[in-house]
């Protein structure tokens, strides 16, 4: 409770600035707070007074081999998520994402925040937050990404979509000519002890999701802070650092407390036509002394793509569409503390999208893994998949 | 129009030509050179029952669904790469003292990681340290259905023939919940075949203490915990998942699995490997690393009446002081070991990252230390190696290397 109490302390403190300058933002051009995120969608109608209804969905086909066995080849129905917006009044707005995954054999509320916007510069959010580590876990819809499957690090190391219970502030603030700063920090519920206990492949973070009854009542904290000078730039970190075993009960320490650190750094630009995106992220995990050597104490991994649109109107009947092709290269450490577990890939692609808010998108990857002795094995893949907002 | 036409087709066109090429798609190696394929001849249910046993080998298990409370590793894949041998970092310590197995100290076996809130076993002060590297799991069916006799008529425990060699077979008895229709099982003594000091009869019982003993996993046949009597009682309690943890079932089908694990296939026969041959023989080697057995009956259809090549002649031989571990097995003494069967050399290196470990304890890295560490029966071959001509001993070992 009392680390609780210091970061609501710390988000006051920072709103007295951010009122004081709530004057300039209104001056401020229209841009998404994260390009692609909760309040950055295309949204098609409004079917229940001031609701605003809308959603995405993703199929997949793919076939997938590992040193030429089948594997992970099929189709799936990936995905059906359906988003609501509501501006409430002036000051509070309410938005959600409800997640039917795999054909709906998982049901996830990714996302369910309350926004009390004080200022453009300060705004208290509170709910199902979607944890600001990295920029692809804070905009990873399937419409928007230009590949199939997400980067391996966002999936395997900090899995994406990573959402958890909390509170706390955000907002930006104006930077030279166009330029700005966004911060986003939040008090939250972390990992449990699943990414150790339950995970028969070594440390895997992904399982240590869904803390939703917090379960060592000490909060976590996650924040990312962005740099961008203008439109076709955007350098961010961000951090998430808490607890994630049970270590008191009863008011007994019955275990060590151990923590779990992750850092990232993201990046976004746009160039000659080319965009770039990527992302690096660090873990640091405090792993019990007597499941070291296979379960790892530290993973790290980082994605980079690079993407160029064509063909716009090639299609002349589809003068909004527009072709894609790019190349993203995947690499990713599961135990840094040793040799072997690791996988790298290069994936190419190539989308048609007859309007921006659909995709066609027709994937080849390639790449090593190399299992727990260090062995390698070759895997490749072609993926095709749709992916449309709604 | 016309554009929007001629991607609809060349894109499926280009679909399947990709996915017919292997050469996009990664391709399989061959057959030959894995540690993981079936046995030839398999019936389409034995290969159904093949698939099934290799996801149990290859399961690896979370402290959820039963891992510890102390165990060494979390799967049986995690020991054994590829399903050949391990490097020196899974290898097992077993402790002893004298003949006593150490159990009030924490043997036969010392389990090195524990689950939260368990506490693993240490090495304790004043016991005999044995080191045991995992073996090969592969053609362990086809010695298992080497009829007995076979093996038996190799022994000559008191040298009878004057030959310097006295191999004899480890006759054990099996676990009690081996049932009498099982390989290896029945009542009385039984041929030990499998483990370092052939000191098991029985591939349900190997399987069924390796998921135990190696993994904290218990079964329908060993449904106790194994417990840290250097922890007391109480962390045991750590481990939340009900036993017994897996059912006979899913024992069974990993039994089934590596029964029908083929071994890789030789190397080519060249004039360097024939000569090694024929001296593998002249200097003794075969005294022992008996090229060849015939299979009898199997309940396995592919497994009868195959040839065996696995040049061992899977007997107790005194390895001397240098290789002793002073703990018996069975009826093995600190002194014998099984002699160790050559086959899949010739790819060992390829599922060990480029390494080689050999011997029991995986403290050879080449071939020819292997070779030089033997003592005791072997020291006369061992000998007879280092005299040969430099040319003759890269024969030798060439043709060990291609098996």
């Amino acid at each position: 409770m009392k680390r609780l109490a210091t970061y609501l302390f710390v988000s006051i403190a920072l709103g007295a600035p951010a009122i004081a300058v709530a004057q300039v933002q209104d001056t401020l051009p229209a841009r998404p707070f994260v390009r692609g995120g909760v309040y950055d969608r295309p949204y098609l109608t409004r079917l229940l007074g001031r609701t605003v209804v809308g959603g995405y969905l993703e199929f997949h086909a793919r076939l997938q081999r590992v040193d030429g066995a089948n594997e992970d080849s099929g189709f799936e129905a990936k995905r059906w998520n359906i988003f609501t917006a509501t501006e409430v009044s002036d000051f509070v707005r309410v938005s959600a994402e409800l997640e039917f995954e795999e054909g709906g054999e998982e049901v996830t509320l990714e996302f369910a925040a309350i926004d009390f916007r004080i200022a453009p510069t300060f705004t208290i959010r509170g709910g199902m937050l979607l944890s600001p580590i990295g920029r692809f876990n804070l905009a990873h819809d399937s419409p928007l990404n230009e590949f199939t499957d997400r980067p391996l690090v966002s999936t395997e190391i900090l899995g994406t979509a990573l959402s958890e219970p909390g509170i706390g502030v955000l907002g930006l603030f104006p930077v030279g000519s166009g330029g700005r700063i966004t911060y986003q920090v939040y008090a939250v519920n972390g990992f449990h002890a699943g990414l150790i206990e339950d995970s028969p492949d070594g440390t895997r973070i992904p399982l240590g999701r869904g803390n939703v009854e917090d379960n060592n009542a000490s909060p976590a904290i996650v924040g990312r802070l962005a740099w961008s000078p203008s439109l076709n730039f955007e350098l961010g970190i961000s951090a998430h650092h808490g607890a994630y075993n049970v270590f008191e009960g009863d008011g007994l320490r019955v275990d060590e407390r151990r923590d779990l650190t992750i850092g990232v750094v993201d990046l976004e630009a746009a160039l000659a036509g080319f965009r770039l995106t990527g992302e690096a992220a660090l873990a640091n995990i405090d792993v019990p002394a007597t499941l070291r050597d296979i379960f790892a104490s530290k993973q790290q991994g980082l994605y980079v793509e690079v993407l160029r649109d064509f063909g716009q109107a090639w299609v002349a009947t589809l003068p909004a569409s527009f072709f894609s092709v790019g190349v993203r290269l995947d690499i990713v450490d599961m135990n840094a503390d040793r040799p072997g577990d690791n996988t790298r890939q290069v994936t190419l692609g190539i989308n048609f999208r007859p309007t921006e808010d659909t995709a066609f998108k027709l994937d080849y990857l390639r790449g090593t893994g190399r299992d727990v002795f260090n062995n390698p094995a070759d895997h490749a893949g072609i993926l095709f998949s749709i992916a449309t907002y709604f | 129009m016309e554009r929007s036409y001629r991607w609809g087709v060349c894109i499926p066109v280009v679909l399947v030509a990709v996915t017919a090429c292997d050469f996009l798609l990664t391709g399989p190696p061959d057959d030959g050179d894995l540690f993981d394929a079936p046995i030839p001849g398999l019936t389409t249910g034995e290969l159904a029952a093949f698939v099934r046993g290799d996801e149990g080998f290859g399961r690896r298990f979370s402290p959820a669904e039963g891992l510890g409370p102390i165990f060494n590793q979390a799967a049986c894949a995690d020991c054994h790469s590829g399903d050949g041998r391990g490097r020196p970092e899974q290898a097992l310590t077993r402790i002893s003292i004298g003949s006593d197995l150490a159990l009030a100290l924490g043997g036969p076996q010392i389990q090195d990681k524990a689950i939260p809130g368990a506490q693993p076993e240490v090495v304790p002060d004043g016991v005999d340290i044995s080191v045991r590297l995992p073996p090969p799991v592969f053609g362990t069916g086809l010695i298992e259905a080497i009829p007995v006799a076979s093996i038996v008529a190799n022994a000559d425990e008191f040298d009878a023939d004057g030959d310097g060699i006295s191999g004899r077979p480890n006759w054990v008895l099996p676990a009690d919940f081996v049932p009498a229709d099982e390989p290896g099982g029945g009542t009385g003594l039984q041929l030990g075949r499998f483990s370092r000091k052939a000191q098991v009869s029985s591939l349900l019982e190997q399987i069924s203490a390796a998921y135990h003993q190696d993994m904290g996993i218990t079964s329908d046949f060993l449904p106790v915990e194994n417990r840290n009597p250097q922890a007391g009682g109480a962390t045991a309690a750590a481990d939340p998942a009900p036993d017994p943890e897996i059912d006979a079932a899913t024992v069974r089908a990993v039994v089934d699995y590596v029964r029908m694990l083929a071994p890789p296939a030789p190397g080519d026969d060249t004039p360097q490997r024939l000569r090694g041959s024929e001296l593998f023989t002249q200097i003794g080697c075969e005294s022992c690393h008996v090229r060849e057995f015939q299979t009898g009956p199997s309940s396995v259809a592919a497994l009868a009446n195959q040839r065996v090549v696995l040049y061992s002649d899977l007997l107790l031989h005194d390895m001397g002081d240098e290789l002793a571990d002073n703990r018996p097995d069975g009826d093995a003494t600190g002194r014998e070991w099984k002699t160790l069967p050559l086959w899949g050399l010739r790819v060992a290196r390829e599922f060990l990252n480029g390494d080689l470990f050999l011997m029991h304890d995986g403290r050879a890295t080449t071939i020819s230390q292997a070779i030089e560490l033997h003592g005791g029966e072997a020291a006369t071959a061992r000998n007879a190696f280092l005299a040969l001509s430099a040319d003759d001993r890269e024969a030798l070992l060439e043709f060990v290397r291609s098996r």
